[in-house]
């Protein structure tokens, strides 16, 4: 009998395992106390609308009518749905993992809240009890990837612990952990541009990742437009990696990988989006417009309200801090500190040295004298202390541009932080035979635990403060801006776009039958519809709409604290004629959601 | 052979190594307590207890910060009307009953002195005493005293503006109105007269019997997030106190709610007339807000 050996290959795909999976247990743990955003609760209704396509494909081709499913009007009763906001991988995922996944009462009183049609019970393997929890799933894999990934690049350079570290401290950020289980774009286009930007690593001496790397890249296109400026961040690295062909005068080849990005990438983003199909180059071009001429919408920043590009001098420079100094406040300090020990041993390594003391040396190939294409980073020292630089501060670069909208905060720039987080693990990795060495030679056993005991301590805040964030991840301020009520105190964004009512719904669900007349403010209907079919709101609770006369026509309603929302809360005076709030939902003590109540005592 | 690290190579790690490690305990040790330092319900209970008893009428209470706010008026809402919440600056407070956390200091208080000062867990109450500015007369409260009307360039046409329900209107034009009511500037509530300038006239509002004091204090600002987004036209509000002063006052998006203090030394403890013009070169999605008070 074959005995089955942990050789060092295995232990790393274990590691790599159990790290994926914690990553989904811990999220699939948490996300239900997290509410829905208006961008999740849309993308959950468009992945559900893309799900009946299929649905119709299905039966049509059972029909015999393979031509129907593909003809405009058809693509377009589904496909137009968030349209052209953003391209369909995600909400695809989302919807095929809600179809899968859910456990249906769709034919019960819900029914009616789907947006198409409930034809019958849907036939599912019933993994969670809530629909929510099956369309946010594909997010949650995504981040595990990630976290995987981490793990797996790091390893190429650093010993276990450190490379363990860097993917912990990858998932254990604040504000990515409350991207990380929704159904939205930002988590999974931080593993996309992870996924390029380790699959152009390996390109540079590997022509089979140079082709993946296109077709990485054509996925990270089909999750969302950050995907656009990938190549940019990738191209810096190259240049400088190839600087000794500028300096003779010649100009680097382009490598495989980017030949492959430019060939494969449109074409797989065309192919995966039937709303393009029709009218590739017009709504091509509509989707393209729709970003580059995105409104800004308002955010406060240092005590300001943000919702246009600035025009003095002092607000430009105020502006253009905001990612450095948004990095700088909700990242956990620890591992900002760790990546500043990383950084400043990338800096100071010599071409070919191994990053750290006993890691691989980043040599040129034995026999690669001459630069190829296939293999462009074969000859020469792949320079990764510039490649981490270019993709941290490539994100951050950009929105510091003051004419960039803000609003996002930090998930505009998130996909810099596994990048950032692999900075760290190189700092723990300095950091390990400083700590070695510490050790009498008497106790020689404990150096064996010292990697796993470093990795440990300096994970331990960043979980821990991870874990004080949830579920309001977007309140969060690290230590140097004093958590939440230091957050507040800075005038530093509180949370955007409403999800944060959900501890308050078993509130509102006994405050019948006032709540019958109820305003939502900021939550959008959907989310108020997917909050019902969660079973988490009572199916009576009633939605006056948006804006000030629905919100005169309310009986009871809230408030979600945002600067540029304060006239609702005079509109609340006004019409409920009190200043005094029913309830207010704070976190450690700062206010995220005021509750009035018309005639309340 | 390998490198042998340098003496300050070896002393720059250690002291990275200690760095770390000594933030790594803080920062976790700060993420577990700091929840633990937030203001509770009773502590919020009991320094509402203690304003109740002690409250006068005309007391102002506010929360330090501010962004504790809400919460105070969720305890202590009933005694803060929406004028006093609205209310064009802090002046006229001869009580300021400030309810702190975390060291914080409130703007309002910062005049006077700390009359009574008690702890209530995470919270401290400190009510402050201070001469109040006397007001001779308030505009907003007072509006109904005002006429109203639109006046062409230079000596052109003159339009009265009647009072027709809770606004005083102009003819011809939906929007030319003004009313006493809430706005946003610069993202803070306040009670004010809302006025929006016309193209090519003033909004004139004309209060004929004031009784002035030494000074005239003026708040303006533009009011509405989006119009502010909108637009970028300034305007221009013209103040004449017969006999005392014609100052104008120019304002932009930029500037916020922007006091103005007028010297009416001259005819202080004097009935006149007081007329406030309002004009904007690019009047379209401007909505001009407007508080006044004479003072002592």
């Amino acid at each position: 009998m074959k005995m089955f050996r942990l050789d060092a290959r295995r232990i790393d795909w274990l590691i790599t395992a159990a790290l994926a999976l914690a990553t989904i247990v811990w999220l699939l743990a948490v996300e239900g106390r997290q509410g829905i955003g208006r961008d999740e609760g849309q993308y959950f209704r468009a992945g559900e609308r893309y799900w009946g396509w299929f649905e119709e494909l299905g039966t049509d081709i059972r029909h015999g009518e393979l031509r129907r499913p593909f003809t405009a009007s058809v693509i377009d009763r589904y496909w137009s749905d968030n349209a052209p906001d953003h391209p369909v991988i995600m909400k695809t995922l989302y919807g095929l993992s809600w179809r899968a996944f859910h456990r249906c009462h769709c034919t019960g009183p819900t029914r009616g809240l789907h947006p198409i049609p409930v034809a019958g019970r849907h036939i599912t393997l019933p993994l969670f009890a809530r629909e929510s929890t099956a369309f946010r799933f594909p997010a949650i894999v995504f981040a595990a990837l990630l976290v995987a990934m981490v793990y797996r690049f790091a390893r190429g350079w650093l010993s276990r612990a450190p490379a363990a570290a860097a993917a912990v401290l990858t998932l254990a950020q604040p504000h990515y952990f409350f991207h990380a289980p929704i159904a939205c774009f930002d988590a999974p286009i931080t593993t996309m541009a992870f996924a390029v930007g380790f699959a152009y690593w390996k390109s540079l001496r590997s022509p089979r990742w140079g082709i993946a790397a296109g077709i990485l890249f054509g996925i990270a296109l089909g999750v969302k437009h950050n995907a656009w400026l990938m190549p940019f961040f990738l191209v810096a690295h190259y240049l400088w990696m190839r600087r000794g062909d500028l300096r003779a005068r010649r100009f680097p080849r382009p490598p495989l990988a980017f030949v492959s990005m430019l060939v494969l990438g449109p074409v797989i983003f065309y192919a995966h989006w039937p709303w393009l199909w029709n009218a590739p180059v017009a709504r091509t071009r509509a989707y393209v417009n729709r970003h580059l001429q995105h409104e800004h919408y308002n955010f406060e920043f240092l005590g300001l309200n943000w919702n246009n590009p600035p025009t003095t001098t002092a607000r430009k420079l105020i502006r253009a801090t905001a990612p450095f100094v948004e990095t700088g406040f909700t990242v956990p300090v620890t591992t900002l500190v760790l990546a500043a020990v990383g950084a400043a041993v990338l800096i100071r390594r010599r071409r070919g040295q191994p990053i750290v003391d006993g890691g691989p040396a980043e040599d040129a190939e034995p026999g690669a004298d001459e630069p190829s294409w296939l293999r462009p980073g074969a000859d020469v020292d792949r320079a990764p202390g510039a490649f981490l630089l270019a993709q941290t501060l490539g994100p951050l670069a950009v929105l510091a541009v003051p004419s960039t909208p803000i609003f996002g905060g930090v998930k505009h720039f998130m996909t810099a932080m596994p990048y950032l987080a692999v900075m760290a693990g190189v700092g723990v990795a300095r950091l390990l035979p400083v700590l070695a060495a510490l050790v009498p030679p008497t106790r020689a056993r404990l150096t064996h635990l010292a990697p796993a005991a470093l990795a440990v301590l300096v994970c331990m805040p960043a979980v821990v403060e991870t874990r004080r964030s949830h579920p309001d991840g977007l309140s969060h301020y690290n230590l140097l801006a004093g958590g939440f009520a230091g957050g507040a105190s800075l005038g530093m964004n509180r949370q955007f776009w409403g999800y944060s009512v959900l501890p308050m719904l078993d509130d509102i669900n006994r405050d019948a039958p006032a709540n019958r007349a109820m305003y939502w403010h900021d939550v959008i209907h959907d989310a108020v519809s997917m909050y019902k079919r969660d079973g988490r709101l009572d199916m009576g609770v009633g939605d006056t709409g948006f804006g000030e006369e629905a919100l005169r026509r309310s009986q009871v309603g809230i408030l979600f604290y945002e600067k540029h929302w304060a006239i609702y809360e005079g509109w609340f005076w006004d019409s409920y004629g009190t200043t005094k709030p029913f309830m207010v939902r704070a976190r450690e003590g700062v206010p995220l959601v005021t509750m009035y109540r018309r005639d309340q005592p | 052979m390998e490198p042998v690290p340098s003496r300050s190579t070896t002393r720059a790690g250690l002291a990275a190594l200690v760095v770390v490690s000594v933030l790594a305990l803080v920062e976790t040790a700060s993420a577990l307590i700091a929840p633990h330092r937030a203001p509770t319900d009773d502590d919020w209970r009991a320094a509402a207890r203690e304003i109740r008893a002690g409250f006068h009428p005309g007391d102002l209470i506010v929360a330090a910060p501010a962004w504790a706010d809400p919460i105070l008026r969720v305890h202590l809402g009933d005694l803060i009307p929406v004028d006093v919440a609205g209310r064009m600056d802090d002046e006229r407070f001869a009580r300021v009953w400030e309810v702190s956390q975390r060291g914080a200091r409130a703007d309002a208080a910062r005049r006077g002195s700390v009359a009574a000062e008690r702890r209530f867990g995470a919270l401290t109450v400190r009510r402050i005493e201070r001469p109040p500015a006397v007001v001779g007369y308030d505009f907003v409260a007072r509006w109904t005293e005002a006429h109203v009307s639109r006046r062409g360039p230079g000596a052109g046409t003159v339009v009265a503006c009647p009072l027709s329900g809770d606004r005083m209107q102009c003819p011809d034009i939906g929007y030319n109105f003004v009313r006493r009511q809430i706005v946003e500037v610069d993202t803070r509530l306040r009670v004010a007269l809302f006025a929006q300038p016309v193209g090519g006239a003033a909004v004139v509002i004309e209060y004929p019997a004031v009784r002035l004091g030494r000074r005239l204090a003026v708040a303006t600002g533009l009011a509405d997030v989006w119009r502010r987004k909108e637009a970028h036209g300034t305007v221009d509000l013209r103040v004449v106190v017969d006999g005392a002063a014609d100052v104008t006052l120019t304002t932009g998006n930029d500037d916020g709610w922007a006091m103005h203090a007028i010297d009416t030394s001259a005819r202080a403890g004097q009935v006149a007339a007081v007329r406030f013009e309002i004009t904007s070169r690019a009047p379209q999605a401007r909505h001009f807000a407007l508080a006044a008070e004479a003072r002592e």
